[in-house]
C-alpha cells in the first residue's frame, strides 16, 4: 500500500468515524403522535402560565410587595418549560424573559421588560411602585404569547431539538447563576427546563428505544441524577412546587456537580433529531 | 490444537506506529473538515461584534447556504435568522472570539438577522431566487407537521363536542326542549367540522352522522340513531321524549371518537380527498332540496371551517409545490365563506334559509370540493 493510499484509506476511516450521519429507521408518520401530543403539553403549560401571570401581575398592581415576590418564580416555570416553543416568537421571547445584559444600557435600557426587569424591582430595590406598566405589558404579552402559540403548527425539527436546547441552556447560561440574578430563585428554572427536556425525551422515547437502548438508558439515567440533584435543594424533596432553596446557598462545588450531568444530556439528546431523522 | 507463532517485537512496534500515523492522519482531515471550510469553501461569513453585524446586509441565492458566524464581541451571543419575528435558525451561545457553522435552507425573500444585543439593530438577509436549484420533491417528512397540528385540532374540537354533548344529554334527560336545540346546534357544529376524519370510522359515522334514508325502515329503524335522530325528535316532533337514550349513545361516541383521533393515524392523502369527499355529500343532498334548511347551513358551516383547517395546513406545502394551486384553494375558500352568512347559535336558531342565495352555495361547494380533490396530484400523493 503506498503512503498516499494509506492516508486517504485512514482519512475515509476516520470521516466515517466521526462524521457518519445516524442512521434513520424512523417511519416519518411515526413521529405525529408525539408532535401531536408535544402541543397538547404546551398548550396544558401556556394555559397555566398565563393564569400564573394574571396573579402575578395583579399583586404588583395592588402593591403586595411579599407576594409578587413569592409568585415571581412558580410563574415562570411555565415559560422555562415551553421555550423551545415560545422562544420561536424573537419579539415576544425578548418582551417577556431577556435580561438586563442583553441591552447595551442594562437596566437603563427602556426596552428592557418583562420578568427581569420585574426581578429587579421586586428583588434589588424592593418595590413595586413604577412598574406596574412592565407588569401590564408581561400580561399583554403573555396572552399575545398564547394566541400565537395557539395558531402555530409546530416545526417538529424544533420540538426534537428543543430537548437538547433546553438542556444546552441550563449547562451554558443558567448553572453561573445569571439568570435569576436578584431573587436567586435559578433551580426553579432549571426544573422547569429539566421538565420540558425531559417530556421531549418521553414522548419520542418509544421510537428509539428498540433500536439504541444504551443511548435511552444513559439519558434516564442522567436525567435521574439531575433530578436526585434538584431534589436535594427542594423544600419538600418530592415536591417541586413547594419551591426551592436560594441559589446562594448552593455551593460551587454542587453547582459545578450540575454541569456533568447536564452536559452530557444536552450532547446525548442532541443526537436524537438524527436518530429520528430529522 | 495449533498455536500462532508470537509476533515479534518489531513487528508490533511497527504496528502501533502504523495505527498512530493513521490516527493522526484521521484527526488531520477531520481538523481540516471543521476549519479549512471557512474562507475557500464557500461558507457565508458573518462576524458580530459588539455595535452589530458585519456586514450589516448579507445577499445568498435560495437553498441551502452554510453561514459562519464570528463572534467579535466581549460576550456570548446568539445569531438568529427571523422571518418577520418568527426564529427560523439559531445558534445559541457562541463564546467571545469563537466562531460557529449555522447551516439554513432558505426560501427567496427578506429576513431579518439578529446580531448580539438586542439593543443592536438588525440585520438584513436577502435571498434572491435561485432557477439552478432543483426543485424538490415534497418527502413524507413534509406531513409530519400538518399531520400533528390535524391531530391537536381534531383532539380540541373532540373535547367541545363531548362537552356539548354532554350539554345535550342532560337538557334532554331533563326535557328542557329549548335548552336541547341550543347544545344540539352548538354540538351538530363541531362534529360537523370533524366530518372529514370522523368518516374515517364507519361504525361510528353511521352511528353520530347517518341519515334516515340509508336505513331499511327509515325514521323507524331501531339503528336510525345519532344527530339526525335527534333533530327528528327537538325539531319536528317538537319534543324530547324518547331521545334520553340516544343522547347518550351520542355522548359515548363522541367520547370514543376523541380516542381515536388522539391516537390512530389519519393518512396524509385524506387531508384533502376526505375533505373534498364530506363537502360533495352535502352538495348532493343540498341538491335534492328545493330550498335550503336551517339544518343544512348550520352543516355547511360546520364543514366549511373543517376545510378552512386543512387549506390553513395545506397551505405551506402548496406554496413551495405549486403556488397557483394554492391562490386558486384559497380563492375558492373565501368566496364559499363570503357567501355562507353568519350562523347564530341562540334561541331563535339559525338563520333563516330565505337569507341566503342557493345556487351560489351550491356552486361554491362544488367548486371547493373540486379543487380539494385535485390537490393530491398536485402534492403527487396517493393512498
Amino acid at each position: 500500500m503506498s503512503p498516499r493510499s494509506l492516508f486517504f484509506a485512514a482519512s475515509v476511516f476516520g470521516l466515517m468515524a466521526l462524521q457518519t450521519p445516524v442512521q434513520a429507521d424512523v417511519d416519518p408518520e411515526a413521529l405525529v403522535e408525539p408532535v401531536a401530543e408535544y402541543k397538547l403539553y404546551v398548550l396544558d403549560n401556556i394555559d397555566q402560565f398565563v393564569s400564573h401571570t394574571e396573579k402575578f401581575t395583579q399583586a404588583i398592581e395592588a402593591g403586595d410587595l411579599e407576594r409578587a415576590q413569592a409568585l415571581y418564580a412558580p410563574t415562570r416555570v411555565y415559560y422555562e418549560r415551553i421555550e423551545p416553543i415560545a422562544e420561536l416568537f424573537a419579539d415576544l421571547d425578548a418582551s417577556i424573559d431577556a435580561r438586563e445584559d442583553d441591552y447595551e444600557n442594562g437596566v437603563e435600557d427602556p426596552d428592557f421588560t418583562g420578568f427581569h426587569r420585574l426581578e429587579y424591582g421586586l428583588f434589588k430595590e424592593q418595590i413595586t411602585q413604577g412598574f406596574v406598566p412592565y407588569a401590564k405589558r408581561l400580561m399583554t404579552d403573555v396572552n399575545d404569547l398564547e394566541s400565537r402559540v395557539q395558531g402555530l403548527t409546530f416545526p417538529p425539527a424544533k420540538v426534537v431539538g428543543g430537548a437538547a436546547a433546553l438542556m444546552e441552556e441550563v449547562a451554558a447560561t443558567k448553572v453561573s447563576g445569571e439568570e435569576d440574578r436578584y431573587s436567586h430563585t435559578d433551580l426553579w428554572d432549571f426544573q422547569g427546563n429539566v421538565d420540558g427536556s425531559q417530556k421531549i425525551f418521553e414522548l419520542f422515547k418509544p421510537l428509539v428505544a428498540e433500536e439504541d437502548p444504551a443511548f435511552v438508558d444513559r439519558v434516564e439515567k442522567n436525567f435521574a441524577e439531575v433530578e436526585d440533584t434538584l431534589a436535594h435543594y427542594r423544600h419538600e424533596t418530592d415536591n417541586p412546587e413547594a419551591g426551592f432553596v436560594s441559589y446562594e446557598k448552593v455551593s460551587q462545588t454542587d453547582r459545578r456537580a450540575f454541569v456533568g450531568p447536564v452536559t452530557v444530556l444536552a450532547e446525548d439528546l442532541a443526537t436524537l433529531r438524527g436518530k429520528l431523522g430529522l | 490444537m495449533s498455536v500462532s507463532p508470537p509476533p515479534s517485537a518489531r513487528l508490533l512496534k511497527l504496528g502501533v506506529l502504523a495505527s498512530a500515523v493513521l490516527m493522526l492522519a484521521a484527526l488531520g482531515l477531520f481538523a481540516l473538515s471543521l476549519n479549512g471550510r471557512d474562507h475557500d469553501d464557500g461558507d457565508v461569513r458573518l462576524v458580530v461584534t459588539a455595535q452589530g453585524c458585519e456586514p450589516r446586509e448579507l445577499s445568498v441565492p435560495a437553498g441551502e447556504t452554510r453561514f459562519s458566524i464570528v463572534n467579535d464581541s466581549q460576550r456570548a451571543i446568539e445569531w438568529e435568522i427571523l422571518d418577520g419575528v418568527m426564529v427560523l435558525e439559531e445558534r445559541e451561545n457562541i463564546a467571545p472570539g469563537l466562531h460557529q457553522p449555522l447551516t439554513a435552507t432558505l426560501a427567496a425573500g427578506d429576513y431579518a438577522m439578529t446580531c448580539g444585543l438586542l439593543s443592536n439593530p438588525h440585520g438584513t438577509l436577502h435571498v434572491t431566487a435561485n432557477d439552478d436549484a432543483p426543485a424538490v420533491a415534497l418527502s413524507r417528512q413534509a406531513f409530519i407537521a400538518p399531520l400533528a397540528e390535524y391531530k391537536v385540532y381534531l383532539t380540541l374540537q373532540t373535547r367541545r363536542l363531548v362537552e356539548a354533548a354532554e350539554a345535550l344529554h342532560q337538557a334532554i334527560a331533563a326535557g328542557e326542549l329549548e335548552a336541547a336545540r341550543t347544545a344540539y346546534r352548538e354540538a351538530r357544529l363541531i362534529d360537523q367540522r370533524l366530518a372529514m376524519a370522523t368518516g374515517l370510522y364507519s361504525d361510528l359515522d353511521e352511528r353520530l352522522n347517518a341519515r334516515a334514508e340509508y336505513f331499511a325502515k327509515r325514521e323507524q329503524d331501531p339503528q336510525f340513531v345519532g344527530f339526525h335522530r335527534l333533530a327528528r325528535g327537538l325539531f319536528d316532533a317538537e319534543s324530547t321524549d324518547g331521545l334520553t337514550p340516544i343522547a347518550a349513545q351520542l355522548l359515548e361516541d363522541a367520547r370514543t371518537l376523541g380516542e381515536r383521533f388522539r391516537h390512530q393515524a389519519i393518512p396524509p392523502a385524506q387531508l384533502a380527498n376526505g375533505s373534498a369527499r364530506v363537502l360533495e355529500a352535502w352538495h348532493a343532498h343540498a341538491l335534492d332540496s328545493k330550498t335550503l334548511s336551517a339544518h343544512e347551513l348550520l352543516d355547511l358551516q360546520g364543514l366549511t371551517a373543517g376545510a378552512e383547517k386543512i387549506v390553513t395546513l395545506l397551505a405551506p406545502l402548496l406554496e413551495r409545490q405549486a403556488p397557483n394551486a394554492l391562490e386558486g384553494l384559497q380563492a375558492r375558500l373565501a368566496r364559499l365563506q363570503q357567501d355562507l352568512p353568519e350562523q347564530s347559535n341562540t334561541a331563535s336558531g339559525a338563520k333563516d334559509s330565505r337569507d341566503v342565495d342557493r345556487e351560489a352555495l351550491l356552486a361554491d361547494t362544488q367548486a371547493l370540493a373540486d379543487t380539494l380533490d385535485s390537490l393530491n396530484r398536485t402534492l403527487a400523493l396517493n393512498g
